[in-house]
């Protein structure tokens, strides 16, 4: 998953989704505000502000809902740091990153299921707080009138404990990255997303999140539903698997590939029987995606890129246990042992996003 | 005396859901203790039977806008 995508995540699916959950949470942080506000002024404007009290206390409160959100995108970055050291300490092969983003797709689906009402049993795939963290927070939710701006600081922080289900997504996925600072961009960009959201819903009313829980979970469970069959077929397709959903897809966007024999040349100076297969790695997958390559003969894969920056460079085939991460401008030539007739030899990025298939025939 | 009720809940969408069911503990004069599950939709209320009732317990939570089943 990049960078933008879990920015636009966040900003959509993700600020409603984590506002059901934690604006209630903010709301609380809020009251503690509004109440000192309240105290502080005089007898008649306590009553009219008591009737209206987003209208009496605006700019006062804009300061809190900053603090909260500055602390939330500061934990969840940090925990995206963690999650993605966590990944690499895993060390994980194609095979094991490919059980992940299964596991991760079997866990989005169940959320979604959740969020849809499906069943009961579904209610098990969010992660509940125990009940003494549930207290203390509650707790320190409503005793902000101390201290004005430590109060939505903390509960900003502690959001990390109860991550709403996007966000739980998101979490896996940085785990399933394996770069503790591609995983860090990951979470600081998924919750930059849902900061304006969660800004301008906790400014002008502290009432709407249970609302929009209630309108758009549906819409939020659609989508994430969506991901989930993107992210099992992403499993998949990294797991060797022939054929992938995703990968349709990406050839239907890219126009239809005709499947042939495609940049198969002897090479030069070498033994005459050996192939080089040329690929071309662009942002958006791999060009050609249906390779037919001769069999028994030493072959050579040579990717080319240029100006590159997706997943895409992270290139494995993971029958082979090939995994190697491209320039995002140059050549790099891996070169494999000779297929038997029938191989179907797949390859992918690191993600299962995008990739293809050699086929290896006598010719 | 003390008394203890586990009441099924219908309408929890989300682990908050739990949160704010709990905050009985802190609305009504008499709730001991409150400890709602959105896993198994149960929420646990001991009170003090002089000072509140099942019902009164019963009103706050669908004026919570959630429903004993």
């Amino acid at each position: 998953m990049n960078i933008l995508l879990a920015f636009v995540t966040g900003l959509t699916t993700g600020g409603l989704s984590c506002l059901a959950v934690q604006g209630g949470l903010l709301a609380s942080s809020l009251a503690g505000q509004i109440e000192k506000d309240l105290q502080q002024s005089t007898a008649q404007s306590r009553k009219r502000s008591r009737q209206n009290p987003s209208a009496g206390s605006k700019p006062q409160l804009a300061r809190p809902i900053l603090v909260f959100l500055l602390a939330k995108l500061v934990a969840y970055t940090i925990l995206g740091l963690f999650l993605g050291w966590a990944g690499q300490l895993l060390q994980l092969s194609p095979y094991m990153r490919a059980f992940l983003l299964i596991a991760v797709g079997i866990f989005m689906l169940g959320s979604a299921l959740r969020m849809l009402n499906v069943h009961p049993i579904f209610r098990y795939f969010a992660f509940e707080p125990p009940p003494a963290l549930r207290r203390w927070l509650r707790r320190k939710a409503g005793s902000g009138a101390d201290s004005p701006l430590l109060t939505p600081a903390l509960l900003g922080a502690v959001t990390v404990l109860i991550p709403c289900g996007v966000t739980q997504v998101m979490m896996a996925a940085a785990l399933a990255t394996g770069d503790p600072l591609q995983s860090a961009a990951l979470m600081f960009a998924f919750t930059l997303g849902t900061s304006p959201l969660f800004f301008a819903v906790a400014y002008f009313t502290t009432q709407i999140g249970a609302r929009l829980e209630r309108y758009f979970m549906r819409f939020v469970a659609i989508v994430v539903l969506l991901l989930a069959i993107v992210t099992i077929d992403s499993g998949i397709a990294l797991a060797g698997s022939p054929v992938s959903l995703t990968r349709w897809f990406n050839q239907q966007l890219m126009g239809n590939v005709q499947p042939g024999l495609v940049d198969y040349q002897p090479l030069e100076g070498g033994n005459s029987t050996d192939q080089v297969i040329t690929i071309r790695v662009q942002n958006y997958g791999y060009e050609p995606t249906f390779i037919r390559a001769e069999a028994g003969v030493p072959t050579r894969l040579r990717l080319i890129s240029k100006d590159v920056y997706s997943c895409a460079l992270a290139f494995t085939v993971p029958s082979l246990g090939i995994q190697e991460l491209l320039k995002p401008t140059g050549i790099t030539e891996i070169e494999i042992q000779p297929q038997q007739e029938g191989t179907r030899l797949a390859f992918s990025c690191s993600m299962g996003m995008y990739g293809g298939v050699i086929l290896f025939e006598d010719m | 005396m003390k008394k203890k009720i586990t009441l099924q809940i219908h309408g929890m969408e989300c682990p908050n859901c739990a949160m704010k069911l709990e905050s009985i503990e802190d609305r009504l004069k008499g709730v001991l203790r409150a400890e709602a599950s959105y896993h198994k939709a149960l929420l646990t209320v001991e009170f003090q039977d002089e000072l509140t009732s099942e019902e009164a317990i019963r009103a706050e939570i669908a004026r919570l806008g959630y429903q004993v089943v």
